[in-house]
């Protein structure tokens, strides 16, 4: 990422920091994906390799490696979407899953698939999650975003977000399928069990994009932690990064949630174990956040396979089992020292 | 691992030849020296190997493996025993399955798709139910994959009993277990009692079952009044402690499902109100009789039968 080196001239050690961090996270993702592809599960448990000769060449390309592809992109954008989510409401609490684009997405993935608007391998099913995503994030920033004080905007985020999940269990009640109503697990906890190389090809045309989009708001991110004022009369429009922010969530958190469902917490956790490491400037965080979001949900899924035997873990469970203790923790240190 | 990037050709040559493992069995019968020298070494032991789990198959029909607790045990009750490599988890749960014993004798899965990849299947066999994922994948992997509709009536029994058969190459079987389906439909029909009473079935969760569902043409068939289908109730739904004390049930059935272990949805069968409601007579239907459509599935109707009787 250039943008982390541009606004180098503010500390140069902090900018090498962080990408000293960048390159020992992308060992570990390197490392992750290496396990995730080793590591598998079978009526027994766990296992390790890929069960016989015959077997390897399509446990490993048709089965592992989708799996493992998904885990990094997904937890990639979650991580990187959350760190410019941060940066933008200048609010640590700020995540895709926290504020409903995750949510919104969902819905807008489950209202395209189960009404027959598309199938399954269509491009319909993630554009109807981007629209959803897009609606949820444009609502939360209109109604409590620009001005909006720490707390506005995480109880803003925390509405929509239930309304959200509640609209979709709403549709997956009236959705014409009778298996409808028994997929609201996948939509709210999300997995990667079985998905194959399509899904892969289906997410990633909108996660790029929407990658680019957030990176691109780099600068502006930098911009506006020392104020909207200040960042216009820098000369950056904090309209185009708001917008940079909120389309470009929108549209990886939407393909990704429409082959995994929603997956909470990465986005929150990790650019907050992150942020000391390469000090306050959101753009710094960007690269590192999103390797570290692709190291935690590999590592998350692998601990799926590693489970006992028996029916495998949702991916939402594991994450929010680590995500929802680090989210206390960052409430209570976060309370205004004097406040009742 | 013995996986080998190096040779294109050659892994896809692999591929495809597992994804049709009795086409290479067989493939490997015809001409095992030439296939020998084509494929090297290791692949042909891979393949003496399949030659011998195919003979322990039995050479003819095609081997089967079931990903779902309804498949499981039309496959369990229609294939021969040798052609089964696995069945779902839980069809071993006496709770969930009526076939519980007998599926115990095979590995068991939990229905992903590498588990099902060792198993080498012929013909894998979902239910509508199962994981679309999975099902697309395994699709993709070059499996045949069965999936069943869930059966709605005794007429879907017959369905899926003819599907399933048609897959494994036991359409003789399946011919007879209908036959005998048929006749014991008609044996239960001649039955019924001259008095219907009026029935509602409570199921955990405080669900009853309507019109349109395999439970009701059970009902029907044992000659009782499904209270909630003729309210307009179609194929399931909820039915408050309030709508059951209102229709003045002359039967109380029952499912018993799972009833030693805590749920919330048990607890509605607890309900004081269930005891005061003056019901004449409760019946238990083990819910396994009708969550999947099955020969065995006539028995519910037997045992409501049975319940009616003055």
């Amino acid at each position: 990422m250039t943008a982390g080196s541009q606004v180098a001239a503010h500390g140069t050690r902090e900018a090498r920091g962080g990408w000293r961090l960048s390159g020992a996270l992308g060992v570990l993702a390197i490392a992750a994906a290496g396990a995730s592809l080793v590591i598998g599960r079978t009526s027994g448990g766990p296992t390790f390799g890929f069960g016989g000769p015959d077997l390897a060449p399509i446990v490993l390309t048709e089965i592992r490696l989708p799996r493992t592809l998904l885990a990094l992109l997904v937890g990639g954008t979650l991580g990187l979407c959350g760190a410019a989510l941060q940066g933008l409401l200048r609010n640590p609490l700020a995540e895709p899953g926290l504020l409903g684009a995750s949510s919104g997405a969902a819905f807008g993935a489950v209202i395209v698939f189960y009404f027959g608007l598309a199938g399954a391998d269509s491009l319909a099913l993630p554009a109807g999650a981007v629209a959803g995503s897009l609606v949820a994030l444009a609502a939360l920033y209109g109604l409590a975003g620009r001005r909006g004080d720490f707390l506005t905007v995480v109880l803003a985020g925390i509405a929509i977000n239930a309304f959200a999940a509640a609209l979709t269990s709403l549709a997956l009640n009236f959705a014409p399928s009778p298996y409808a109503a028994l997929e609201i697990l996948f939509w709210m906890l999300g997995s990667l069990a079985d998905r194959s190389l399509v899904h892969v090809a289906l997410a990633l045309p909108l996660m790029v994009p929407g990658w680019l989009l957030v990176i691109a708001a780099a600068r502006g991110l930098d911009a506006l932690t020392l104020g909207e004022d200040t960042a216009a009369s820098l000369g950056l429009d904090p309209r185009r990064t708001q917008w940079l922010v909120i389309g470009g969530t929108a549209l990886a958190v939407g393909g990704a949630v429409a082959v995994t469902g929603v997956v909470g917490f990465v986005g929150l956790v990790v650019p907050h174990l992150l942020r000391g490491r390469v000090g306050q400037h959101p753009s710094r965080l960007l690269l590192p956040s999103f390797l570290g979001g692709a190291v935690l949900t590999a590592v998350a899924d692998i601990a799926i396979r590693l489970m006992p035997p028996g029916p495998e873990l949702k991916l939402g469970v594991v994450t929010a089992l680590l995500g929802a203790p680090f989210f206390l923790h960052l409430i209570v240190r976060a309370r205004p020292a004097g406040g009742a | 691992m013995p996986f080998s990037i190096a040779k294109p050709s050659s892994t896809r040559a692999a591929l495809r030849d597992v994804r049709r493992p009795r086409a290479l069995a067989r493939r490997a019968q015809r001409a095992p020296v030439a296939w020998r020298w084509r494929r090297g070494r290791i692949a042909a032991s891979f393949a003496t190997l399949l030659l011998l789990s195919a003979g322990a198959r039995g050479a003819a029909l095609p081997a089967v493996a079931s990903i779902n607790l309804c498949a499981d045990q039309l496959v369990l009750t229609v294939a021969a025993p040798e052609q089964v490599l696995t069945v779902s988890w839980l069809s071993a749960d006496p709770e969930e399955s009526l076939l519980a014993e007998q599926a115990a004798r095979y590995p068991l899965n939990y229905g992903s798709a590498e588990e099902l990849l060792r198993f080498h299947p012929d013909v894998v066999i979902a239910g509508a139910y199962t994981n679309a994922f999975t099902r697309a994948l395994l699709a993709r992997l070059g499996y045949k994959v069965i999936e069943l509709e869930p059966e709605d009536s005794i007429a879907d029994i017959a369905r899926n009993l003819r599907l399933v058969a048609a897959a494994l190459g036991r359409e003789e079987r399946a011919e007879a277990l209908v036959a005998e389906l048929h006749t014991r439909e008609q044996r239960i029909a001649a039955a019924r009692p001259e008095h219907s009473p009026a029935t509602v079935v409570v199921r955990p969760g405080g669900f009853t079952v309507g019109g349109h569902s395999l439970a009701d043409e059970l009902m029907k068939l044992a000659g009782v009044r499904n209270v909630a289908a003729e309210q307009g109730l179609d194929r399931w739904g909820s039915l408050s402690m309030e709508t059951l004390l209102a229709s003045r049930p002359e039967l109380i059935v029952l499912t018993g499902y799972r009833a030693s272990q805590p749920s919330l949805a048990n607890a509605v069968l607890e309900h004081p109100a269930l005891r005061l409601v003056g019901a004449r007579r409760t019946a238990t239907v083990p819910a396994p009789y009708w969550d999947c459509g099955l020969p065995q599935s006539l028995d519910a109707a037997a045992l409501l039968q049975q319940a009616a009787a003055p």
